[in-house]
């Protein structure tokens, strides 16, 4: 089992909850901004010393969600921190950037860490499609053709034009190209039929979180395999990754408290104005083609939210617990998807610093040892 | 489709009002300059029913002797709205038509169902902004592009008394001590647009409504001073198009119209 260690970078003190998204940033403070960043990095950067195999960055906008607006910066303040990991840009939101830049971005990043980059090819979700006023109805045709437009601008040895349905480019040739041949692999994720076929389609690796029911995560596991198979490859384990909120402390007590506390601010604050400008998107516009996905996504957030702690425990949604707990639920969630990617997001919502790095410690010196057989 | 003259009698007085087009009702408050038609109004007068009453005083009209305030003008708007109209309508309000078209939201909530305020008078500006009393430094102020702007064809006579009647609305210092506390109760979906070149209304207000009406919509017309329609009317008529149509769902592109914002890209 490969184990990544990922970072939203939220804003921890916005003090009431917001309705409206955007969320105005008159409450931003610049120096507590800077704070964060400087945190955060050092946090992120110290996953590599507690034996993470990967350090997982993504894009968000225009809320206290997060502060990766575009996570390639985060990632190149990685690459000269950290010598092993990888760097999982999970990811660009593919259709809403300029294709080409995205291929140039991810280049730089490949090249200066010497092919650690793991490209995350990303739809985004709904509400990112009013940040950057692409229109949602087209997000999966744009992120086709501008994936397929990416994967020529790395592997295309003479420079080339490109005349597409969404984009136009006259005559294209990345300096510099992937250090990685033929180039970074792709991370897409696959939370619903629709999207999980797409990336079996693409040869990527398939990113599932935010698991609201581990049956449905298993049908879209197998369905993955199965297209897969039909497009003559065959994925493995490690293809799979599964992200989890977690919280490990010295006791389970303990990491119920903090997990409580902290997946409270998550849903109520962060999480929450989102959900207004998600319904405009999903109602007003085809951004989910298949009859039944809009719903299901809606549905998934819904149970996440209303569900207990001990639910969300029982349900596979989070890990959290003493170091041996901890290892148990991991076991058990393994056994029910054959995954083999974990990814822990242990900074959820406002949970103290101290309290992440005593937890990414645990991880390093009690929860991976008694998991290596996996 | 051309803007027709008609009267309304009312207990206060006699109401002169303009009406153009078919479809929904959309009743348009005037500003300060009086009543005149823009390209955009004319557009919109494709889809929309356009109501445009003149306030009294205005244009050569006879004023009402009960009518003295924004408040009151607002109150002669609902009555004009329920007579003529005599159901929910869009409103669009510019400029002094847009202070009228505030108190018409807090008093009349009834009355509007989605409400554009065009560089709207009548709330704090920070001590910023105003109408210069010179006229030709006020157009210079009004217009970004004084070639795009309607040709003046009212009597300078009648431009002279248009002014005078800001004095009669208490109206001369473009602010209002009383709508600020109150604009809050707006519940009605509200797009406030202003220009970025707009010297007489400066930002300070469109922040000031932004933070106060719950979930209304700020949006910046780039390239513009005070008189928006003129002086942008492409990007004017876009925004209040896709906001009368759509609502709060404005904000999501939907790929007919909108450009992408990706360089190279198309959408």
């Amino acid at each position: 089992m490969k184990f990544n260690f990922f970072h939203l970078m939220p804003w921890t003190d916005y003090p009431r909850e917001p309705t409206e998204w955007p969320v105005s940033n008159k409450e931003f403070e610049p120096e507590r901004g800077r704070q964060l960043y400087a945190d955060y990095i050092d946090c992120m950067a110290y996953a590599e010393q507690c034996g993470f195999d990967g350090i997982g960055c993504n894009e968000h906008h225009f809320s206290p969600y997060g502060l990766m607006s575009n996570p390639n910066l985060i990632g190149a303040a990685l690459v000269h921190r950290t010598k092993r990991v990888n760097l999982a840009m999970l990811g660009n939101l593919v259709p809403l950037l300029n294709p080409v830049r995205v291929a140039e971005e991810y280049s730089m990043l490949d090249v200066m860490s010497g092919g650690r980059v793991i490209a995350g090819m990303m739809r985004g979700i709904p509400h990112e499609y009013i940040a950057y006023n692409v229109p949602p109805s087209d997000s999966r045709e744009r992120l086709r053709e501008a994936v397929a437009l990416i994967l020529k601008a790395w592997t295309e040895p003479e420079p080339f034009g490109w005349e597409g349905q969404f984009y136009q480019f006259p005559s294209v040739s990345i300096w510099p190209r992937p250090y990685q041949k033929p180039h970074p692999r792709l991370l897409m994720s696959g939370t619903n039929e629709e999207s999980v076929e797409f990336v079996a389609q693409h040869k990527a690796k398939l990113g599932i979180v935010l698991i609201a029911d581990l049956a449905l995560a298993r049908a879209n596991i197998d369905l993955y395999y199965k297209v897969a198979r039909a497009h003559g490859w065959e994925p493995v384990p490690e293809d799979i990754l599964i992200g989890h909120h977690t919280c490990i402390a010295d006791s389970d007590e303990e990491a119920r408290e903090h997990m409580r506390k902290a997946l409270d601010y998550f849903h109520h604050i962060l999480m929450r104005p989102q959900r207004s400008a998600q319904e405009l998107v999903i109602k007003k516009t085809r951004y989910y083609q298949r009859e039944g996905s809009s719903d299901k996504f809606q549905a998934r957030l819904a149970t996440l939210r209303a569900r207990s702690l001990e639910e969300q425990i029982e349900a596979g949604s989070v890990y959290c617990g003493s170091p041996e707990t901890v290892a148990a639920q991991m076991r058990r969630v393994h056994k029910a998807l054959g995954h083999g990617t974990e990814q822990l997001t242990m900074k959820v919502g406002n949970m103290p610093d101290k309290v992440v790095r005593r937890g990414m410690e645990l991880f390093r010196d009690r929860v991976q040892p008694a998991l290596k057989d996996l | 489709m051309p803007f027709e003259r008609q009267e309304l009698n009312l207990p206060s007085g006699k109401l002169s009002y303009f009406v153009a087009g078919s479809g929904a009702p959309l009743l348009y408050l005037h500003p300060a300059g009086g009543f005149s038609v823009s390209k955009p109004l004319e557009a919109l007068s494709e889809r929309y029913k356009i109501f445009a009453p003149v306030t009294p005083g205005f244009d050569g009209t006879a004023s009402h002797a009960d009518v003295t305030s924004m408040e009151q003008l607002a109150d002669l708007a609902a009555r004009f709205a329920e007579h003529v109209i005599g159901k929910r309508c869009d409103v669009i309000g510019q400029s002094f038509g847009g202070w009228e078209a505030l108190w018409l939201a807090v008093k009349h909530p009834g009355t509007i169902d989605h409400l554009v305020l065009e560089a709207p008078a009548g709330v704090p500006a920070g001590g910023k902004g105003g109408l210069p009393s010179d006229p030709a430094e006020a157009r210079r102020k009004l217009f970004a592009y004084p070639d795009r702007a309607p040709p003046v064809t009212k009597p300078v006579e009648q431009l002279q008394g248009n002014r005078r009647m800001l004095d009669h609305y208490g109206a001369a210092s473009l602010s209002d001590a009383v709508l600020p506390a109150r604009v809050a109760a707006i519940a009605a979906p509200t797009l406030i647009l202003m220009g970025t070149k707009d010297e007489i209304i400066p930002p300070e207000t469109g922040r000031f409504l932004k933070e106060q009406i719950a979930g209304s919509h700020l949006a910046y017309v780039y390239d513009a001073a005070h008189v928006i329609q003129s002086d942008q009317p492409e990007r004017y008529l876009r925004l209040v198009s896709a906001f009368l149509e759509r609502g709060d769902a404005y904000i999501v592109n939907w790929g007919s119209s909108a450009a992408s914002a990706i360089p190279g890209g198309t959408t």
